[in-house]
């Protein structure tokens, strides 16, 4: 009957439906037999824009010179490529070398997701020819991944506000004491007052002296430039509770509370925290190097130095090394494929030139970095050899395996003593009995 | 289908055979037309339904194999302050949204039933919001409770009191989430009571206005128990939309979008899909993840039985 026929269409419908879903879980399926000479390697990289383009360049030119490699790109906006990643790695479809944020290099790592490049590393490249690779090695001294670029903060200072209030610019003497001090006649509520004036008031501040946000560009730098930190050498304690903390902690509470430092609330208010330096609603920041785009695009009037000293004379500028990673699953020759790409990418000096165009990092490359096309390219800021000379002071944000988890424990404790919901000494303590714990679930099972 | 064809040959009687039969050719379509559904089902829900249960036993950080741990992640929920925080929030929230939500949609719905000038102006102006994507809703709210440039506090500084810090008061942080969501999901529900509202039966307004009953009367006596049905719909799909709510609380109290920002101030707007998609994503803590998805299914589910059970005291249907 005519019915058959078409139930029996229907079973082949839907046979080819089945194939098709099966089809979807399995893109790797071997190359056609023309290139069979050819490696074909997956690049995963999250990206924007203008960057993405450079990039296709880059690889094009790189297919060039290795024609026996071939690249498949992989990209995605920031946050949804790192959920990506962990979906692939747990499906064991990740890419073969893909770019991580520095913060998420041992989170890889320790997770035997990322391929131990020490061997590679110690063979192929000249250490002193690089900045920021023993930014990646884990506690053990082995490198895990190569900088692809470098985020290394500086402070960033708005010149026609400082000319404006009659305060000489900071430089390399400055303390954060007087930073402080400065910050307070540059900051001016809505009557036009001064925080150090009379009749100021601290909660309608027009402009602030410092704009203060999160860990990297908030209180991990002034934390360690009074001798204090959250995690110790071996990245598996809690070092929060100490008197150096508090001495960091009772300076920036002090600010906040007097109006100079925007506090978490007050960053509520700006669509993005990282708004009030570009939109030129505060007079200082805390910057890492991508944040010269945001202030370049809307013209401030800037420039940078290098970040102030603690009171026994100490500093620190926290370091971010986005850096590729190979995946410890790719085989043999993937794996050796993609070590190709990481050398072309780091130790070309055309690359790393043209890469520094974009003026999103700081070249890894020493040679590079200490180049005139880079100190002196004509954009602001002018003092670009800030963010060299912060090199030796230079520390990562502690990062380890469990990184994000640890900040948010530390953050939420820490934000309640700024907005005065807790007391110094509470917050450092349960911070403290938190992040401990966070470290102690994860590495007691490791 | 096999199930209906081995009925066909063990069914004695004659009569029976002839209509197991009928049935079973009519089942067989009726499978067949849904199959790509049931497909679908079965590779993408069932499956992965199966697979959270599993892991919800287990300690997995996606970049490692599972590794079956027993009741431990239950364990650790029960022990887990945040957890609890993140359940009573979310209870908190649906608390002061479903009442309030439906309330104001009926009253919106009724108003908007009456033969008024520009009734399909006020109608898509309703609407709107439910359409409009979280991002450009909370464009809108932020012009509203934004703490240096937001009109509530413009008018609070107004009326001579302290400008307030809507997201990170503690104890305001969830009512105003809650008013932002009323405003972007009533239009949803106005819409459902309307529908519900032209079902009723004009005749029976009439009769009543023959018994000498006013508005209010003919609300309470005839609307009410009328629309009863269409009242019990929007009361479970919105309990089951709070349970579910993320995007609003993940994008109105994150800063910049840091998903680890967001649930602040001290856990004051923790819910629980927040809650589960940090474990998960942002920490690496499947497993745990999947027990917190368990339990919240587990809790909705409990609730929409009981929703089910108590229909049967206040839910009218026509015969």
């Amino acid at each position: 009957m005519n019915q058959r026929k078409v139930m029996k269409l229907w079973f082949a419908f839907m046979t080819v439906f089945a194939l098709f879903l099966a089809g979807c879980t399995d893109e790797s399926s071997g190359n056609g037999g023309d290139d069979s000479e050819a490696t074909e390697i997956t690049l995963g990289f999250y990206s924007s824009g203008s960057a993405d383009e450079k990039m296709q360049e880059l690889i094009d030119k790189f297919e060039e010179q290795h024609p026996d490699i071939k690249i498949k790109t992989q990209n995605a906006p920031y946050s949804q490529f790192f959920q990506k990643l962990d979906t692939q790695i747990a499906g064991g479809t990740a890419p073969d070398v893909w770019l991580s944020d520095g913060v998420f290099v041992q989170k890889y790592a320790e997770r035997g997701a990322a391929k131990d490049l020490t061997e590679w590393i110690d063979q192929d490249l000249n250490k002193d020819d690089y900045y920021g690779l023993d930014f990646n090695k884990g506690p053990n001294g082995k490198y895990w991944a190569v900088p692809q670029g470098i985020q290394i903060a500086t402070l960033f200072y708005n010149k026609d506000m400082f000319d404006e209030a009659g305060v000489d610019y900071p430089d390399e003497s400055w303390t954060w004491e007087d930073l402080k001090e400065a910050g307070a006649k540059l900051t001016v509520d809505t009557s036009g007052k001064t925080a150090n004036e009379s009749g100021f008031k601290s909660n309608s501040v027009n402009q602030y002296g410092l704009t203060f946000f999160s860990i990297t560009e908030g209180w991990m730098t002034v934390l360690k430039s009074y001798g204090g930190g959250i995690l110790d050498e071996s990245l598996q304690e809690s070092i929060i509770d100490s008197p150096e903390n508090k001495e960091a902690m009772e300076y920036i509470v002090d600010g906040m509370d007097r109006g100079i430092f925007t506090d978490p609330s007050d960053l509520q208010a700006f669509q993005s925290a990282m708004s009030p330096f570009p939109s030129e609603t505060a007079a200082m920041r805390i910057g890492i190097y991508a944040r010269v785009l945001a202030a370049n695009e809307t013209g401030v009037n800037y420039d940078v130095t290098v970040l102030p000293k603690g009171p026994t004379g100490e500093r620190f500028s926290p370091v971010i090394a986005n850096s590729w990673i190979i995946n410890n699953d790719a085989s043999d020759a993937k794996a050796k494929a993609a070590w190709e790409w990481v050398k072309y990418w780091v130790s070309e000096d055309d690359v790393q030139k043209e890469w520094a165009e974009l003026g999103e990092a700081v070249p890894v490359k020493k040679s590079v970095a200490q180049s005139d096309m880079f100190l002196n390219s004509g954009d602001k800021p002018a003092n670009k050899q800030a963010f060299l000379e912060s090199f030796d002071f230079a520390g990562t944000l502690d990062v380890n395996a469990v990184w994000s988890e640890w900040v948010k424990k530390t953050g939420d404790n820490f934000n309640r003593a700024f907005l005065k919901e807790a007391s110094i000494e509470e917050a450092l303590e349960r911070a403290d009995k938190e992040v401990q714990k966070v470290l102690d679930e994860f590495y007691e099972n490791q | 289908m096999l199930g209906n064809t081995r009925l066909q040959k063990n069914t004695p009687k004659p009569k029976m055979v002839k209509r197991k039969r009928k049935l079973s050719h009519e089942g067989k379509w009726g499978l067949l037309m849904v199959s790509p559904y049931l497909i679908h089902f079965i590779v993408f829900i069932a499956f992965t339904l199966l697979a959270s249960l599993y892991f919800s036993f287990s300690r997995y950080d996606m970049l490692n194999a599972p590794q079956w741990i027993g009741l431990e992640n239950y364990n650790k929920l029960i022990n887990d302050p945040v957890f609890w925080k993140s359940l009573w929030n979310t209870v908190y929230f649906t608390v002061l949204f479903v009442p309030a939500q439906t309330i104001l949609a009926l009253i919106l719905a009724v108003a908007l039933n009456q033969s008024l000038k520009g009734l399909k102006f006020y109608r898509i102006a309703h609407f709107i919001p439910v359409i409009s994507s979280w991002t450009v809703v909370l464009y809108v709210a932020d012009a509203i409770f934004n703490p240096r440039f937001g009109l509530a506090n413009d008018l609070l500084v107004k009326l001579g009191s302290e400008p307030k810090q809507w997201l990170n008061d503690e104890a305001l942080v969830i009512p105003v989430l809650v008013a932002v969501a009323v405003w972007k999901g009533i239009g949803y529900m106005m819409v459902i009571f309307l529908a519900g509202l032209q079902n009723v039966p004009e005749d029976l307004y009439e009769a009543a206005e023959v018994e000498g009953a006013g508005v209010l009367k003919k609300f309470r006596h005839v609307t009410i128990p009328l629309i009863s049905g269409t009242t019990f719909l929007v009361l479970v799909l919105s309990t089951i939309t709070t349970f579910q709510a993320f995007e609003q609380i993940y994008v109105m109290t994150g800063n910049s979008g840091d998903i680890t920002a967001a649930g602040g101030p001290n856990n004051a707007s923790m819910v629980l899909m927040l809650y589960l998609f940090q474990q998960g994503f942002a920490f690496l803590k499947m497993g745990y993840a999947s027990a917190i998805a368990w339990v919240l299914f587990l809790i909705l589910f409990v609730i929409t039985l009981i929703q089910v059970k108590m229909q049967k005291k206040w839910v009218h249907y026509e015969k």
